[in-house]
């Protein structure tokens, strides 16, 4: 029962009826409604409990400034922290007030009302310190605050974040964006227009103006068909933009898509010029009680009565300090609402604001200092700035207007300076840092004529283009004589500054006295202007505050830095369609399906790389899955993807002295058809990455990296090429997608590649070990490579992508009477282990150098100079004491060291003299294996050291760090 | 998200480059220089509120190692002290 | 499906890489196997099936049908090419998705950060970029855009191009 809707009027569709649910219960709106527009008509009042003092609050705003009803939404529209201002009404939306429960009727917190006077700013801060804020935390936090998010995804539909660029980005569609984005548009320009708003017009909607002897919402009609026509405008509504950020980059949020599954969509703007037609906000009037549910903006009640044809109340009392409230009043008598009286704190009132009033009992120099009702206004007391004079006024509808704040946010996020200004008592643009411009209401320019002529200069000053001539607007003038809160004698009760942070005027006061003296510490002491909030309506009233109590301009406080984002804006919409199995990159090889058709456990292993971790075969236990793959390869054949491993190609005239300055070790004397083991140091002398290089021909060289390193290395070496060797001739070309690879590994793998069909010669003295040779392997042209990271006899056989799969599938085939195995990425790991190869991240952290590892022989001593080795040199230099690569046998075989854990002295509780980097199941000597890091390690074979674990120690025998064929034979084999 | 100027591409977002730290003295002879001078080298990084001079690689683009001057201040690419006029 | 646009994975093209100065390459490989090489940076120009895409400082890449892959390669000789070029065979490094239809270049701005319109990006333009956080490049084509990522990415793209559509 919509009893508080006109028969006629506003611009909502009667016959698109709207269910919606709110706190339960059933209503009907209208199509072309808000939510909180849909709960006036049905007249319900009491809408949302406060932040911290769970006080019962009803609707004060129309947009995006409401700071009292904030709205949970279910179901398809799920999300938090609504203003039901800016909700777009759906049929069969379900809204519930955000923190009271079970409903702002029935407020279970409400019982901190009872203690109000006990919780003043800072009370938290104060009071729960010992033994530490967090073992209060959540529950305050429970009580105080917002809604959480909701707890499942939207059911249907999904976000999406994308990229627009424009020349001229107009932020609002009012009278002055609309007259802005006309002009651009008629100039040919890439126009972007955004507004909050479900339709196009601004403040025309809310109010009765005329543009060119005609109702004005005739020209917003005809100006937004004819930016329909241009094919290099994009219009949205209901649009808002949230963020401006550094280069002209802003956030525009665009919700209640229609006929879309796109959730909301968030556009990245880059715009060349930005127009920020972003109006004004009112703000309220600082007096007791000013938040009870019944008071409401003027310009609110306006927008109800002639946007929404919805009644705020029977009767109404109009409380102001400037003009803008006598047209309010008019409208609402115009429609049939009883104003009571105008109550104006100023002494004098200008004729134009008078007239407004007709009959209306105005009440100068007078404020009201009270308001009847707890959960509905039924009446407010008024007396004389002094205090004399009092008297009590029946209503159901205190309307307040404390004058008009350019909504300067997206300027301020800009770097924009403020400025105040003294005949609109409030802070406007100054000097703009980006090249946007305020216009309109933004700008200070409140009047209709002024926002059509800002509008349009300001286009035609970013286009280049004649300003047009500009349509006739109604007259309007507008006065003010700032109030920045009510401190009547007989003035009593809280009077709040920031609604939606319950922010009182004595909040502000108390911070002051106990010496929060800026502006930016009254704002977290208080929390005054936080949360999205962002200062709608409380700032300049706190900075006023603040002034007075002060004896200090306004200029001189300033305000607080506005923060994005402008609006509530979902993280969904940030992110984008990025989420579930996209929401980080993964990278596949042609071998990836296969491993899956197979079984094998997949998952991440570096740079990306999505890799098979083992292949379980029938019921296996994990360690049974990797001794199998592991006695594979040591006892008869396996075989690894080893594609991820990162390649270059290197050309030019000063490829050997280039290698010669990036690896430690000396390349320069490699000669095609050779490979070279090598390390490569940062400058300041850590490792960076081991791989091997290949010299295919005089200028040509290949360079294999690390998996995990390989766009690590790719950067270092286009830097020092292109900053500090931009002479020498050294071309890099990344080649790892284009070279995969199948190690064919084991006692018996030139037996299996050899069954491949291959024009290589296979044996040990035509290929020996570290040599490479070009040819064709199972008919396909390939490059077999002879290294081996296992410590077997290995061929890496190198083939393009588009024969990856094929020569996979032959290798199985041609393996099989051998009883091949598929090795995945923990077998590979044992095996390494067991031969004490390194690896990036275990043995190698920032503090570990080749000679720690018994790698002295790879630090040239040949070469004068090579990237690290100065460095090197110099932390080596004196005797400190080094941690050292040792291997460790648990001297109980059966017991695994947990790897990264510490050795201490005796196992005791002392400084730690190393750590355990790996701990592997050998299948070779059938008991547990680790490496360790350990002070002088290398002096100390033989010793016996201990790990210190939680509730236990590990004794364990030092030895040097290999477990299998120290002497590399089986790989040269 | 910045807009940073590359000289082969042209204004391009931020994005399509990793940042490569600020620009460092050359690196000294490392045969003649003290152990001091080494070490400062290594350690120190211009770290200035203002204009700092810094290198980004334009990894996801066209590959070039670039040199800008941006203030840490505004994220405004400005003029360095070298490039006026 | 929400845009009117779809997308195909092509497969892979012959591709060379050339690095060096143009009068190098121009003297290795010979005027007439070569297009006219792009006046501009990230243009490409096009002749006999062979696409020349200027696409960093110094660096070139040369597309045209896998099944000229072989031809081309006798023509460039990678592997005696003089020192002071650098052409790499790289056929297989990138895969390319085909992405058309009327919403095609919104589809793109979803994961594309750079300025696609015509006026910014022409007919003859090719650049690397970024396309769902990978290096991309992208050209236009008949309808919409191609898109090629590294191969190894390709799955991904396929799975980040399918949420796009939805």
């Amino acid at each position: 029962m919509q009893d508080r809707r006109f028969p006629t009027g506003g611009r909502i569709d009667r016959g698109q009826p709207l269910a919606f649910r709110f706190n339960g219960k059933e209503y009907t709106g209208f199509s072309g409604d808000t939510l909180a527009s849909a709960l006036l008509a049905n007249n319900v009042r009491l809408t949302a409990r406060s932040f911290k003092y769970h006080r019962p609050r009803g609707i004060v705003g129309s947009g995006p400034e409401e700071p009292a009803t904030l709205v949970e939404l279910d179901g398809r529209h799920a999300s938090a922290n609504q203003a039901a201002t800016t909700v777009r009404l759906e049929d069969g939306m379900a809204a519930r007030s955000v923190n009271c429960w079970p409903s702002p009727g029935l407020d279970v917190g409400a019982v901190n009302q009872l203690f109000a006077g006990l919780i003043p700013a800072g009370f938290y801060y104060k009071t729960f310190k010992w033994p530490g804020w967090h073992l209060y935390e959540p529950t305050i936090r429970k009580a105080a605050g917002l809604a959480g998010a909701p707890e499942a995804p939207p059911l249907d539909g999904h976000f999406e974040a994308v990229h627009a660029h424009a020349d001229v980005l107009v932020v609002g569609a009012g009278p002055a964006g609309l007259m802005a984005a006309l002009v651009a548009g008629r100039a040919g320009r890439r126009v972007f227009l955004a507004d909050e708003r479900i339709e196009a017009g601004g403040s025309l909607l809310d109010r009765r103006l005329e543009i060119a002897g005609r109702p004005a919402l005739d020209w917003v009609a005809e100006s937004v068909a004819e930016l329909e026509t241009m094919p290099n405008v994009t219009h949205l509504q209901d649009a808002s933009a949230w963020a401006y950020r550094e280069h002209n980059c802003l956030m525009v949020n665009e919700r209640s898509l229609v006929n879309s599954t796109v959730l909301e969509r968030n556009w990245r703007v880059r715009a060349g010029r930005v127009i920020l037609a972003t109006g004004a906000i009112e703000r309220g009037l600082v007096f007791p009680q000013n938040d009870r549910p019944g008071v409401m903006l003027a310009s609110a009640a306006q927008a109800y009565v002639n946007r929404f044809a919805v009644k705020p109340g029977e009767r109404t009392v109009v409380f102001a300090n400037n003009d803008s409230a006598y047209g309010v009043a008019s409208d609402l008598r115009a429609s049939g609402i009883d104003v009571a009286a105008i109550v104006d704190s100023r002494d004098v009132i200008p004729d134009f604001a008078r007239n407004f009033a007709g009959d209306i009992p105005i009440r100068a120099g007078a404020v009201v200092v009270g308001v009847r009702g707890r959960r509905a206004v039924r009446g407010v007391a008024v007396a004389e700035r002094d205090g004399r004079g009092a008297e009590k006024i029946d209503c159901d509808l205190l309307l307040h207007s404390g004058g008009w704040n350019p909504t300067v946010h997206l300027f301020s996020q800009s770097r924009g300076r403020l400025r105040y200004d003294d005949s609109l008592a409030t802070f406007v643009p100054d000097e703009a840092v980006q090249a946007c411009a305020s216009v309109g209401g933004a700008a200070g320019e409140l009047s209709l004529a002024s926002a059509l002529r800002t509008g349009a200069e300001a286009a035609a000053k970013a286009t280049g283009t004649k300003i047009p001539d500009l349509p006739a607007a109604t007259e309007e003038s507008y006065s003010i004589a700032p109030l920045w809160h009510v401190d009547a004698p007989g003035a009593k009760g809280k009077a709040f500054l920031d609604i939606q942070n319950d922010v009182t005027v004595d909040d502000v006061r108390l911070a002051l006295i106990e010496g929060y003296d800026s502006v930016e510490h009254v704002k977290r002491y208080t929390t005054g202007g936080m949360g999205f909030d962002q200062g709608k309506t409380g700032n300049v009233n706190i900075v006023g505050t603040i002034a007075r109590q002060k004896g200090v301009p306004l200029q001189d406080v300033g305000t607080t830095t506005f923060r994005p984002p402008y609006t509530p804006v979902s993280f969904g919409a940030i992110g984008g369609i990025r989420e579930e199995s996209v929401v980080l990159p993964y990278r596949h090889t042609p071998v990836t399906r296969w491993n899956l058709d197979r079984g094998a456990f997949m998952y991440e292993a570096g740079a990306r790389w999505r890799r098979p971790g083992y292949f379980p075969c029938g019921d296996e236990m994990f360690q049974e899955t990797v001794n199998r793959e592991c006695r594979a390869v040591r006892e008869c054949v396996g075989v690894y993807d080893g594609s991820p491993l990162g390649k270059f190609e290197l050309k030019g005239r000063d490829v050997d002295r280039f290698l010669d300055h990036i690896y430690t070790n000396l390349m320069s004397t490699l000669k095609p058809g050779q490979c070279r083991y090598g390390l490569m140091l940062t400058e300041d002398g850590l490792i960076l990455d081991d791989g091997v290089a290949m010299r295919l021909g005089e200028h040509r060289w290949l360079v294999s990296t690390s998996t995990a390193h390989a766009d690590t290395v790719h950067g270092h070496m286009d830097e020092l090429l292109q900053t500090q060797f931009p002479d020498w001739n050294v071309h890099v070309t990344p080649v790892t997608s284009q070279w995969n690879n199948a190690t064919v590994c084991g006692p018996k793998a030139r037996e299996v590649v050899a069954a491949l069909d291959t024009d290589i010669d296979l044996s040990p003295e035509e290929l020996p070990f570290m040599r490479f040779a070009d040819g064709h392997v199972a008919g396909l042209p390939a490059r077999v490579v002879r290294v081996s990271f296992t410590g077997e006899l290995s061929f890496e056989i190198n083939v393009a992508p588009r024969h990856m799969r094929d020569l996979w599938e032959r290798i199985m085939e041609a393996g099989e009477p051998f009883g091949i195995e598929p090795v995945g990425s923990e077998a590979s790991h044992v095996l390494r282990v067991e031969k004490g190869f390194l690896s990036l991240g275990h043995e190698v952290d920032g503090t570990v150098d080749a000679h720690d590892l018994g790698m002295g022989w790879i630090m040239s001593k040949k070469k004068g100079d090579y990237v690290g080795k100065r460095s090197v040199e110099l932390r080596r230099r004196g005797n400190a004491i080094r941690r050292e690569l040792v291997g460790l046998l648990p001297v109980d075989p059966n017991v695994q060291i947990p790897e990264g854990a510490p050795l201490t002295p005796g196992g005791e509780t002392r400084p730690t003299e190393g750590l355990v980097t790996a701990c592997v199941w050998s299948v070779v000597l059938d008991r547990w294996v680790a490496l360790a890091l350990l002070e002088n390690g290398q002096s100390r074979h033989g010793e016996t050291v201990h790990v210190r674990l939680k509730n236990a120690t590990v004794a364990a025998d030092v030895m040097a760090p290999v477990f299998y064929d120290p002497e590399g034979r089986k790989m040269r084999s | 998200m910045m807009l940073i100027p590359c000289p082969f591409c042209g204004h391009r977002s931020e994005s399509e480059f990793a940042y490569g730290g600020p620009v460092k003295p050359d690196r000294p002879d490392p045969h003649t220089t003290s152990d001091e001078d080494w070490v400062e080298y290594l350690t120190t990084v211009p770290n200035p509120l203002g204009p700092v001079q810094e290198r980004w690689w334009h990894v996801k683009g066209c590959g070039t190692w670039l040199t800008i001057w941006r203030d840490t201040r505004t994220h405004d690419i400005v003029e360095g002290p070298g490039d006026a006029g | 499906m929400s845009y009117d646009a779809s997308f195909e994975r092509l497969p892979i093209s012959a591709c060379f890489d050339l690095k060096g100065a143009e009068s190098a390459l121009v003297e290795w490989i010979g005027a007439e196997v070569l297009p006219e090489f792009p006046a501009k940076a990230n243009r490409c120009c096009k002749a006999d099936g062979v696409s020349l895409d200027h696409v960093g400082p110094r660096h070139w890449l040369l597309h045209a049908d896998i099944d000229r892959e072989g031809e081309l390669n006798a023509a460039l000789r990678p592997n005696e090419a003089t020192p002071e070029v650098s052409i790499v065979r790289v056929s297989d490094t990138m895969t390319t998705f085909r992405i058309a239809g009327i919403d095609a270049a919104h589809v793109l701005a979803i994961g594309c950060p750079l300025d696609l319109h015509e006026t910014a990006f022409p007919e003859d333009a090719v650049s690397f970029t970024e396309f769902f956080g990978q290096k991309a490049l992208v050209r236009r084509c008949i309808g919409g855009f191609d898109v090629s990522v590294e191969q190894s990415f390709g799955d991904m793209l396929e799975d980040y191009l399918t949420r796009a559509l939805r």
